[in-house]
Parts: C-alpha cells; structure tokens; sequence
C-alpha cells in the first residue's frame, strides 16, 4: 500500500464557496480513479476534484466556512490530511455581486437584535452599537479565531467576545464612532430597565383585549354547560365513535363495489372474445364473399392464437367449424386463383391469403382436407395453360373467319385488315400482355415473396416461359408464313390455317406484312423490358428474322412484278447523256429498286432494339437478295427483248428496197412513223443501247446502289445480269443486222447483173457502176439510222454487215466467168472504192473478203492500175460526202 | 499573543513578496515539488507547508506565497504579520519590480516594525542573464545598503533555489534562537509593537 496522501500546498489558500483551488502535496493517487474521496473544510468536493498528478488535484470549493483541513482519500494510500489549512469566508451578497452559492439575501431575525446573523447585511438600525458598518465590508484577513481561541462573533453564543465582534464587524469603524456606539448600547439598557411597568403602560390597548377575549370564552363555556350538561367530552367521543364507524363501513361498501365492478369488466372481456369467436364462422364467409382477405387472415391467426390451445370444449367445436370455413375458403380461393382472365395483383393476393391460411392451419385436423402445396406454381401453370388456350381460341376464331369470309365473299371487305392480320396482332397482344403476367408471378415466386413450403421448381418455370414464347412464334409463323411456304412448315406445325391458294387474298396480306412485323417487334419490346433470360428472346429474334427476310422478299417479288410490267411505261425518250439511245427503262428500273430498297431499309434491314443486321447474320436473306437482284436483271432484260421484239403491223414489211429493182419505200422516212414517234428498228436500236449500257455500266451502278444501302455487293446478280443482258444485246445485233443485211446484201446482185449487164462486155466508161453505188448508199442509209439513234452501236451494226457485203461481193465476182479488159478495170474500180470507202467498218475477215474479190478479178497492168487509180480519184472526189460518212466513226 | 504551543518540529513561516510575475509562486513550488511551472497565472495567496532537514535538525518550513499585483496590496499588511522572514523578489529583467522591492521592504518594516527581521534580497530569472535590466552592482549595493544578502536564482534552473529559503530559515532560527535567549529586552519590544499596532487600528 502507498504511503497515506499528504496535502502541503493550497493555491489559493482562502476564498469564498466556489473557489478553484490547486492542491498540491504528494501520494495523491496514482490514476483519476485512485481518487475517491476529496473533503474541504468538511465540505465534500469530490465532484469537482479533477485529478491531475500524483502531486496535484484542482478542485472547487463547497459551501462551508471557516478553516480547515483538506482530506483527501485514495485507493492506494486510505485518508490522508493536509498540513495547511484551507480558510473558506463568505462574501457580502450584493445585488451586483457573483456568488457561487446561495445566501440569503434579506436576513430573517427581526424578533430582536440579539439573533442577527452574522453576515451583516446592510441594515445599520440592527447592529447593536446602531452604527453603519458600511466600510467594513472588507474582511479581517487574520484568522480571528486565532487571536480568540476560546471566544466566538455570534451575538447568542454564550461564549461571545466582544473583542471577536468587534473585529468581525467594525474594524475599520473609527473611535469616535465606536464610542457612539457604546453610548447607544448604553441607552438602551437604560429603557430596558425601565420595568414591567412601563412595558404594561405602552401595551394597555392589547392586555386589554386579551382579558376581554378570555372574558367572552369563559361566558360560553358557561352556556354550553348549562345547554348540554358538563360531560360535553362524552357526547363529542360518542359521536367520533359513531362517524368513524359508519366511515368505516361506507369505505366497506366502496371495496365491494368496486370487486364487483372489476369481476363484470373480466367477464365482460371475456364475453367479448366469445363473441369474436362465435361469429367468426360467419364473419369469415362474409369477409371472403367480400373479398377482404386480409381480415380473414388476421381474424383467423387471432382466433388461433387466442382459442387454439384451449381445451374448453365449446371453443374448439367453434373453432372446427372455423377451421371447416377456412378450408372451403382456400379450396374457393384455389379454384379462383386458377381462373383467368385476372390481374396478377388478385392472384398474388390470393396466392399470399392461400399461403397464410395453410401456414395457419397446418397443424388442425382440417388441415388434411385440402392440401394445396403451392398456390404460386399452381398460379404460374394455370397462366400458362390460359395462354395456350387464348392463343388456340384466338386461332381458331381467325382461322373460321378467315374461311368463312373466303367462303361468302371473295377478298373480304375493303379497308378492312384481314383477319390474318388481326390475327397476328390479338396474338401479339395476348403473348405481350400474358407473358409479362407469368414471368411477374415467377420472379415474386422464385424471390420467396409467393413461395409456399415447398421449394420452387426453376427448371420448370423457365420451360413454361420458353414454350409459352414458342407457341406465339408458332401461331404467328402459321399465320404468316403458312401459304407462302408450303410444305416445310405445313409438315411442321400442327396447326393448319385454313386459306388455301387464294392468291389475291394472299397478295392482299402481303400488303400488310410490314404491319404483321410491327406487332410483333411491338411485343418483343414489351418483352424484353421483362428480362427474360435470351435464351427467351431469341426464339422470337429469330422469328422477327424470319419475317423481316420474308417481307424483304416480298418486297423484292412486287418490284419484280413491277419491272415486268415495264414495257408499259416505255417513252423511248433518251434520257442518259453520255450514253445515247439508252431510252428512261433503266432510269425507272432504278426508281424502282431505290423505291423497294427504301421501303425494305425502313421495315426490314434497320435494326431495332435486340436486333441484329440482317444481312449480317444470316445468308439466306444474303442469298434471297442477290438470287432477288438476279430476278430483276432478267426480269428487266426480258422486258427489253420483249419491246424490241414488238413489231407492229406496219413494220412488218421489209424497210429498205432497192431502188434499182423499183419497190418504192412508203416508210422511207422512219421517224414518221406511228408508233411512239419510232420505228421499229429505231426501237431496235434502242433496246440495244440500252442493253449495251446495262451491260456496261447500269448494273454495276444497281450494285453500287445495293451497297448504298448496306447489303453486300450483289457482285454474282450483277453479273449474271449483264451476262445476259449481253447475251440479249447479241441476239439482238443478229435480229437487226439480219433484218437490215439480208435485203441489203440480196439487191446487189440484181442490181449488179440489172439490164442484162455481162462482165465480158464491158466498155469501161470512168463511172462507178450503179450496184457499187447503190450498196454504197444503201450502207450511208443504216449508217444514218444508227447514227440518229446511237453512234454508239455503229461498229457493232455495221461490221457484220460489211462483212456480208463483202462476202456476196467476192462470191459474186467469184461466180463470173470471164471479165474483158474493161470489166476488170470496172470490177476493179467497183470494189476497191466499196473497199476504201468502208475501211473503217471493216473487219479482218471483210478485208480477206475484199482481197479475196480483187485477186478473182485478176491482175491488171500498171497502165491499167494507172487508170483505175485515177478514176477512183475522180469517183472519190464526186462520193465525197458518202465517204466522208463512213469516215467518222461513232465512238 | 497567545498561540496554540506546536508540538514537534519548529515550523518557520516564510513571506514571498515581490511584484507581479517576478517568480515567487514559480520559486516556491520549483522549492516544494522540484517542478517549474511555465504558464503564468497570478497568485492570491498560496499557502505551502512542509518538513525539511535543516542543518540535521527537522524542522517544518511554512511558505505563504502572496500576490504581487496591486489589487491585493491593502491585505498585505495582515500577511506580513504572520511573516518570520521574507524572501523580497524581483526580476533581474525586469527594473520595475526592483524599484518597487524598496517599497515592499518598507512595508515589512513598518508593520514588523524590526529592521532585522530575517530579509533576503532575491534577484530571480538569472538564467536570462542575456536579458538583464538591473545591473549585479546596483543590487548588490541596495543589499548592502540594506543589510541584507543578495542572492540571484533561477526558478527554471532551479539554481541557488534550496539556498535562499535555507538561508532563510537558518536566519529566522538563529533570530528564535536569540529571542528566546534574551526574552525580557525582546518581550518589551514586543509589547511595544503591539501597542503601536493598537494606536495604529
């Protein structure tokens, strides 16, 4: 144990209540704690002790007064004092003066002077040398008590100094004063002594009444002697007696009241719950007719709770036939639950009523009645049950009217949807207003929201919604797809959509294909806000897949109807610059094609939400594009064969005629001709052109414009298309150099042998013979033609016909037998100038044709070739312009 | 006059006088608790008591450490006469509270009305020697104008610290000592004080 504490320094060492003082010494405690007692001057000052150091405790001082110790007791070391002394005073409370403890301010002796406080307060008429002791507020610093061992300030005190007083309260008082003071004192003793006597004199008005006062008593006291005898005692005990006997009893009477009022409150309460409980049967069915569950749930789990472990027999008969109620309520509740349509809200309420009342009513005998394990599960099937058979009626419904319809009338009513269409719009809805239902249900299922005792059963939900979206891709692909489609799904699907092959009706839908897709992206959307696992959502992705390429198909097939029809809207107008002869066919064609693509690109190709590219992803609608492309080629390549095959009547017969042979020409001049302002082989010429510029630069630009658009390069269609646009434009340029060689080339020889001319006779005059000129002319004749059409075509038209030429000249020159001198020089002149003039038209085989003439002929001699140049100078000179329009070459 | 007679070891009753903030409750305690106090908060009026050895003679050393400032001046006189002996003082930074040290000691003198009542002079804050306002020469001579020892301390360094309030008791001892030898010339000396102090009430 540690020495005992030990005070040796106070700072300050004296003051009023309230004081902070530092103590300091030593042992004071080894920690805040050790500190357990702390007295000043008596006062306990622990409170405010705050421990410092073993050395140092600051603290405040109490309310006491005087001096003393300091005792300051610790854990370690016990009690322990101080060997100074604190010396506690109290100030003089003022009105503008702090103090820290109370004092009373207006003092109360006021019996007689001799019992003043000893704080002085300020009434100078109560000191008893009468004198002011303002001035001597101040304190005598020195201990009096010191100087006094034995004495004491107090007035009262049997001790009394005077020395003690004086010093306390008048030491700053001057002499002359304290000598007034003595003189006051000494006054009044003086009065004091005057007697008894005098004391009567001045109080006679009060002894007066005071005997008057007794006077009357004693008179009334008299009296009622008289009136009630002297033993008045008696009567007054009888009568306490008596009143507290009856008090006594009438407290008696409170209890018994009170017992009986509390026994009929208890029976009261009890009352109350019987009849809780007796009414709950019907309070029960009234309430589930109603259809506050809730009410039932909490009557039920109280009538429990309160009756249901009580073995007072009329209790538990009522809360059977409680029990008989709730069961009938649940096996009504099932039966509601599984009947659709409904909210999901009302089924989640039913379901957590079900839950509730099975969980309540599990360990009763009623219990095993009816046993529903799990009303949610039981919910989800009954949904999903619902939305097969909505869908099967919704089917059915369409399906008989759309039969019905075809039966009574062909095409149903304008402007109104198809059923068809409506179909797939109820089923859209129905699968985007269910669905969403059963999955809700699923998830507060499988979140434990709904879940009965059992565990859920995962697997089986997700099958249920799987096939749930299965069936509406089903249905729907049935309705879409069914006809055009034929067989693969027909084998596939069950169920059978009964519009056989009315091909207007199924045109008629096809309009509304786009719509079709809509409604179903419109459910996708409501689906995928669901969440549904994607193994979900792809079945219908792909099912919107599907229908975007079939409705991307069927746009490609209506332009492909339109472009058959293409013959009709031909003008034969020029319409390319750079490209003459090309007609506005391929112009429309391109309007057409942007036309369907721009439709395609606004329903089918941009992909909404969770979709992808089409093209993308799959190759068939890559294939179906470019196989559809490829049909529009042809298609456009049919139209044009069949416009330049389309000879009117007036056409028919053979257009140029040798003038020589005499068949006048009615239809010389081509461009006057009826029909679209054109001949028919300026309308030739045109389909030509315009198979010449497909194949050279039109379908590639198509191609280009597909790629515009995001497909991939339809690099096969558009060769397979100019393929055979090019195989038209050869059949073509045979048809035509046919129709416009075979006269040409038929009417030299009659022209040549014309009035009996004979080879072997010839009389060379320096002229062209007429044949020679003739064919000559003839050529300028188609040359003009496809020129005003398309200079383009010139050397593809021209060549073969040359060729030909060529070939009838040296079979005719082949074919004579004998040339005199003159006819060499003639058949020379002849050929070569056919020969120069149609150099540029000539090809390789023209040219052997051509060499192959002049070498039949035979040699000439260098007059002769002198000769034959000349002459063909001059003939040159006069066919200038012929010539000179063979020259210029189209290209 | 009549004085409860103690028991045990002689107790001598120490005055700290001085100005405010010259180091007299930082002397003190540096001497009772061998701590020095940093921060700076007035003194009403301390009272500090403990045994010492002085000179193999146990004896109880009684310090009353007074406030310096002006506020409390009126009371002082009640102090000083309580007071053996005195330790007077001031800093040796500071010239203000050596001039008022002529003040204090005639205060002492008057209310003890003895001029050889056990006096020490005490230059404090020496180990400001750096800082010093009042020269050694100037102390030492109002000492010996006096006739008193000068001692300079340090509070902080605790220098010279034991030896002021040893010496100072060593003088009130040997001040008891020669009162109770010669008590009849000292008695009437006393008496004549006290009567001085009547007249002056």
């Amino acid at each position: 144990m540690a020495p005992q504490p030990v005070v040796t320094g106070l700072s300050p060492k004296e003051g009023p209540p309230g004081t902070r003082i530092t103590i300091r010494g030593e042992f004071l405690g080894t920690r805040p704690s050790d500190l357990i007692g702390l007295s000043i001057c008596g006062c306990d000052c622990l409170l405010s002790a705050e421990w410092k150091s073993p050395n140092k405790i600051i603290a405040h001082t109490g309310p006491a007064k005087g001096k003393g110790d300091i005792i300051v007791t610790t854990i370690s070391g016990g009690i322990g004092t101080s060997t100074i002394q604190f010396r506690a005073y109290h100030e003089t409370i003022g009105p503008m003066k702090e103090s820290a403890v109370w004092v009373e301010e207006s003092s109360i002796q006021s019996l007689a002077w001799g019992r003043r406080n000893m704080a002085p307060v300020g009434y100078t008429q109560e000191d008893p040398l009468g004198l002011s002791i303002e001035g001597n507020d101040k304190k005598f610093p020195e201990d009096i008590r010191d100087i006094f061992p034995e004495g004491n300030g107090d007035l009262s005190q049997e001790n009394f100094s005077p020395g003690w007083f004086l010093l306390e309260n008048h030491h700053a008082t001057s002499f002359e004063d304290l000598k007034a003071g003595l003189a006051y004192i000494k006054r009044k003793v003086e009065s004091q002594k005057e007697g008894q006597l005098s004391f009567l004199k001045s109080n006679a008005g009060s002894v007066l009444d005071q005997l008057d006062t007794l006077m009357t008593i004693r008179s009334k006291i008299k009296e009622d002697n008289k009136l009630f005898g002297s033993d008045t005692l008696k009567d007054l005990e009888n009568t306490i007696q008596s009143s507290i006997s009856s008090s006594s009893e009438i407290f008696r009477d409170v209890l018994e009241r009170r017992e009986k009022a509390d026994s009929t409150r208890a029976a009261l309460t009890t009352l109350n719950r019987h009849k809780f409980l007796f009414c709950l049967p019907n309070s029960v069915d009234r309430c589930a007719e109603a259809g506050e569950y809730d009410i039932i749930v909490n009557d039920y789990s109280r009538a429990r709770n309160l009756f249901g472990k009580v073995d007072i027999p009329i209790f538990c008969k009522v809360l059977e036939e409680v029990d008989i109620r709730i069961l009938n309520i649940r096996r009504k509740l099932h039966q509601q639950l599984v009947q659709l349509p409904q909210s999901v809200e009302q089924q989640k309420k039913i379901i957590k009523t079900l839950i509730n009342l099975e969980i309540q009513q599990a360990d009763t005998k009623a219990a095993d009645g009816f046993q529903a394990v799990d009303p949610a599960w039981d919910a989800i099937e009954a949904r999903a049950k619902y939305l097969e058979a909505t869908f099967k009626k919704a089917c059915s419904q369409y399906s008989l009217k759309d039969a019905n319809s075809e039966k009574s009338k062909y095409g149903g009513e304008i402007g109104e949807l198809p059923n068809r269409v409506v179909f797939c719009e109820e089923i859209c809805e129905i699968a985007a207003s269910q669905l969403p239902d059963i999955w809700r249900l699923g998830q507060a299922y499988f979140a434990g929201e709904l879940r009965g005792a059992s565990d859920p059963k995962p697997g089986d939900f997700k099958k249920i919604i799987l096939t749930g979206i299965e069936k509406m891709c089903v249905y729907l692909r049935s309705a879409i797809f069914y006809a055009f489609d034929h067989r693969s799904i027909r084998s596939m699907f069950p169920i059978t959509w009964p519009t056989g092959g009315s091909t207007q009706a199924l045109s008629q839908f096809l309009v509304y294909l786009p719509q079709c897709l809509r409604f179903i992206r419109i459910a996708y959307a409501s689906l995928i806000q669901l969440d549904l696992p994607s193994e979900a959502l792809d079945i219908i992705q792909k099912l919107i897949d599907e229908v975007r390429i079939f409705c991307l198909s069927s746009f490609f097939k209506r332009a492909i109807d339109k472009i058959k029809k293409l013959n009709e809207s031909e003008t034969w107008v020029f319409s390319v610059e750079d490209f003459p002869g090309v007609t506005v066919l391929p112009s429309v064609l391109e309007k057409i094609i942007v036309e369907t693509l721009e439709e395609g690109q606004n329903v089918c190709m941009n992909p909404e939400i969770r979709e992808n590219n089409l093209m993308d992803a799959h190759p068939d609608a890559q294939r179906e594009v470019s196989q559809r492309l490829q049909d529009m080629l042809i298609a456009f390549c049919n139209v044009i064969e069949l416009l330049a095959y389309q000879i009117n009547e007036e056409d028919a017969h053979t257009p140029i005629v040798s003038q020589l042979i005499g068949f006048p020409n009615a239809n010389q001049d081509g461009f006057s001709c009826r029909y679209s302002g054109l001949s028919w082989e300026q309308r030739m010429l045109c389909c030509l052109a315009n198979c010449l510029y497909c194949d050279k630069s039109f379908f590639s630009y198509i191609g280009s414009v597909f790629v515009k658009f995001g497909y991939p390069t339809p690099k096969a269609a558009v060769d397979s298309g100019r393929t055979h646009a090019n195989l038209l434009f050869s059949n073509l340029l045979e048809t035509y150099v046919e129709h416009k060689g075979d006269p040409l080339v038929g009417t030299i020889e009659p022209s040549m042998y014309i009035g009996h001319f004979q080879w072997n006779t010839v009389e060379f005059n320096g002229k062209l013979r007429p044949y020679a000129q003739e064919c000559c002319d003839n050529l300028v004749g188609v040359y003009s033609e496809i020129f005003t059409i398309s200079p383009l075509l010139l050397h593809a038209i021209l060549e073969p016909i040359v060729q030909t030429v060529a070939e009838e000249l040296a079979r005719l020159v082949s074919c004579v037998q004998d040339f005199n001198k003159g006819g060499v020089i003639q058949a020379n002149v002849d050929i070569r100038l056919l020969r120069d003039a149609l150099k540029l038209f000539s090809n390789d085989t023209a040219k052997s044709y051509f060499a192959e003439a002049l070498e039949v002929i035979g040699t000439v001699s260098a007059d002769d070739n002198r000769k034959i140049e000349d002459t063909l100078k001059v003939i040159k000179e006069q066919m200038s312009l012929q010539i000179l329009c063979f020259s210029i070459d189209g290209l | 006059m009549s004085k409860k007679p103690t028991t045990g070891p002689a107790l001598h009753k120490v005055i700290m006088v001085g100005s405010g903030g010259v180091g007299k409750s930082a002397l003190t305690l540096q001497f009772m608790y061998d701590e020095f106090v940093e921060d700076y908060e007035p003194t009403k009026a301390d009272s500090y008591r403990k045994k010492v050895v002085l000179d193999g003679e146990e004896v109880q050393i009684d310090i009353l450490d007074t406030a310096g400032q002006e506020d409390y001046a009126a009371i002082r006189d009640n102090y000083f006469r309580s007071g053996e002996g005195f330790l007077c003082v001031f800093s040796i930074t500071d010239d203000e509270s050596f001039q008022a040290t002529q003040e204090f000691r005639e205060q002492i003198l008057r209310v003890k009305n003895d001029e050889s009542i056990p006096f020490l002079l005490v230059g404090n804050k020496c180990d400001l020697n750096d800082k010093r306002k009042v020269p050694l020469t100037e102390c030492q001579g109002r000492a010996q104008q006096w006739g008193v020892p000068y001692v300079e301390t340090s509070a902080k360094t605790r220098e010279n610290v034991d030896k002021v309030f040893f010496d100072l008791m060593r003088e009130i001892r040997s001040r008891k000592t020669e009162d109770s030898k010669s008590t009849s010339g000292r008695a009437k000396d006393k008496c004549k004080r006290r009567k001085l102090k009547c007249i002056l009430i």
